[in-house]
């Protein structure tokens, strides 16, 4: 199945960003450029500060410094680590892609042209017969599958991506790179939140290493096997 | 809208004399308090499912403790004993985005914050108690306790009428976004909701529709009609409008069964009580469908 046509995604910027939470600082100082169109993954130890910088760009967080797009960044797709979902209650995959894509009440139901649109969303990640399931029935890799598929309603100009591969198995991760590459190759900027240097050097154009503070900003394939060292 | 209500008494009451509806439509309290069911019991169960997923009913139970203290005040500033809304509204709504206020700056977690905030109400609500004793009979501290729905007035409609009203207006539009607020705040932000907006509205509404029920179920009681009918349509549904469509059908039915049923028996039950009994039954009966029925076991949801 073919990616819809995109417009090309923004460049973004960060210019001097620092974040401090309840007396620790998070963030120091971090300044680096995604060139508009890249698929740039953002690597570092845990607790270095990369999940704190997505929800900064994402406006989430009071921070000094400023970050700029470079031509228009709406709509974004986000696809976060996990969502806090009490796996007990009845709500079906169906169910969040409408909380997520629509402004009538989820409980009302999908509209007919949202669930054309929903239903190539999970087709594309390859859960298209789970959207009558109830979402916490679904296993770790399905849920991240699903997550995905509402990043891509609608069609984003700017991905940005909290581990989405975690938990999830080798067919599962090949179609999360295919499926990025599709959206990369159409011009969305894509900045992917990766713990696996080797999925970083074959799937990225370049990297920013994160502790804090910035240790590396480069190519993909410069990246050595150590946080932030360059071979 | 009092003639509106007068008319449909009139049509109602004269269908009863001709034998069309049961006796107790003869009556201007039973078919005043059925209208209130009526518009009570969808609100209730819409709400009360996003009570539910989001995890606020002992918020919604602190809401309607205050409500107590609200009464006093009211009683102390000389407003209506039987229907004291400007101190039950101003209080409850005081209270509430206070603690919502303090929730988002502080790292207490949430059911340790809401019983210091409902300790304080309610010492602040026992001591004023005192001065306004002299005041009032124990009746009216009963109705505000248990409810008082067969003394329903065109005011109190009125109040229910347009809390309904606000909720509908402010509540539907923003039904997703409260919802996604709450499973997950960085996508509801990337998704263009203001997550603290939201979060105060909702708390707005929570307050809103828990003083205008308590006139029909009291302060004791109101809590258990927001979430009772939602948990048990959450344990025989597998999906959202399920779930919403139930709790809302089942607090319907929990509140006109809960108030013909005494009066056909003519049962000493006071309707907040009997509601509320109504509720439960029905909570049991689909617990019990859910452990015996082969759809669910097993199943996480």
């Amino acid at each position: 199945m073919s990616a819809e046509p995109i417009l090309r995604g923004p460049a973004v910027a960060f210019d001097g960003v620092s974040l401090s939470l309840g007396g620790t600082q998070v963030l120091h100082d971090v300044s680096f450029r995604i060139p508009a169109g890249a698929l740039h993954c953002l690597v570092g130890p845990n607790g270095g500060g990369k999940t704190s910088l997505v929800r900064t760009l994402l406006g989430q967080m009071p921070h000094t410094g400023h970050i700029h797009f470079e031509g228009s960044a709406t709509p974004v797709g986000y696809v976060p680590q996990a969502l806090d979902f009490d796996r007990t209650v009845p709500m079906t995959v169906n169910d969040v892609m409408a909380l997520l894509g629509q402004r009538r009440p989820a409980f009302f139901g999908s509209g007919r042209r949202l669930r054309g649109r929903v239903a190539q969303a999970l087709a594309r990640t390859g859960v298209g017969s789970l959207g009558g399931q109830p979402f916490g029935s679904l296993s770790g890799g399905q849920r991240q599958r699903v997550l995905l598929a509402q990043a891509l309603n609608p069609s984003p100009r700017l991905l940005i991506l909290d581990e989405p591969t975690a938990g999830i198995d080798a067919p599962g991760i090949q179609l999360v790179e295919a499926l990025v590459a599709e959206l990369n190759a159409c011009g969305v900027t894509v900045l992917w939140i990766n713990h696996d240097l080797e999925q970083v050097r074959r799937v990225a154009q370049s990297v920013t290493v994160i502790n804090r503070q910035v240790l590396y900003h480069g190519p993909a394939r410069a990246l050595g096997s150590d946080w932030g060292t360059p071979p | 809208m009092n003639s509106a209500y007068a008319f449909i008494r009139e049509q109602l009451q004269a269908m009863a004399n001709g034998g069309l509806l049961p006796q107790p439509f003869e009556y201007v309290f039973v078919i005043n308090a059925l209208l209130c069911a009526l518009l009570i019991g969808p609100l209730l169960g819409v709400l009360g499912s996003m009570v539910m997923i989001k995890r606020m009913a002992f918020f919604s139970q602190s809401i309607g403790n205050a409500a107590m203290t609200g009464v006093a005040i009211g009683v102390l500033i000389g407003e209506s004993y039987t229907s004291p809304y400007l101190s039950m509204f101003g209080f409850c709504l005081l209270f509430a985005l206070t603690l919502k206020y303090t929730q988002q700056r502080t790292t207490l977690a949430n059911d340790t914050l809401i019983g210091v905030f409902l300790s304080i109400s309610l010492a602040v609500g026992a001591s004023l108690l005192l001065f306004v004793s002299a005041k009032i009979n124990t009746h009216v501290m009963e109705s505000v306790l248990f409810g008082s729905i067969l003394a329903v007035d065109d005011t109190d409609m009125n109040v229910l009428l347009g809390v309904t009203l606000v909720c509908a207006l402010i509540g539907l539009p923003l039904y997703n976004g409260m919802l996604l607020a709450s499973l997950n705040p960085s996508l509801a932000h990337a998704r263009g909701v203001a997550i603290r907006t939201v979060d105060y509205l909702f708390v707005l509404l929570v307050t809103l529709v828990t003083v205008a029920c308590l006139k029909i179920v009291g302060a004791v009681l109101v809590e258990a009609l927001l979430l009772i009918p939602a948990a048990a349509a959450r344990n025989v549904t597998r999906s959202l409008s399920g779930l919403v469509t139930l709790a809302a059908l089942i607090a319907t039915f929990s509140c006109v069964v809960g108030i013909l049923l005494p009066m056909q028996f003519h049962l000493p039950v006071p309707t907040g009580g009997a509601i509320v009994l109504v509720a439960a039954l029905v909570f049991i009966v689909t617990t019990l469908i859910r452990a015996t029925s082969s759809r669910f076991q097993g199943a996480s949801v």
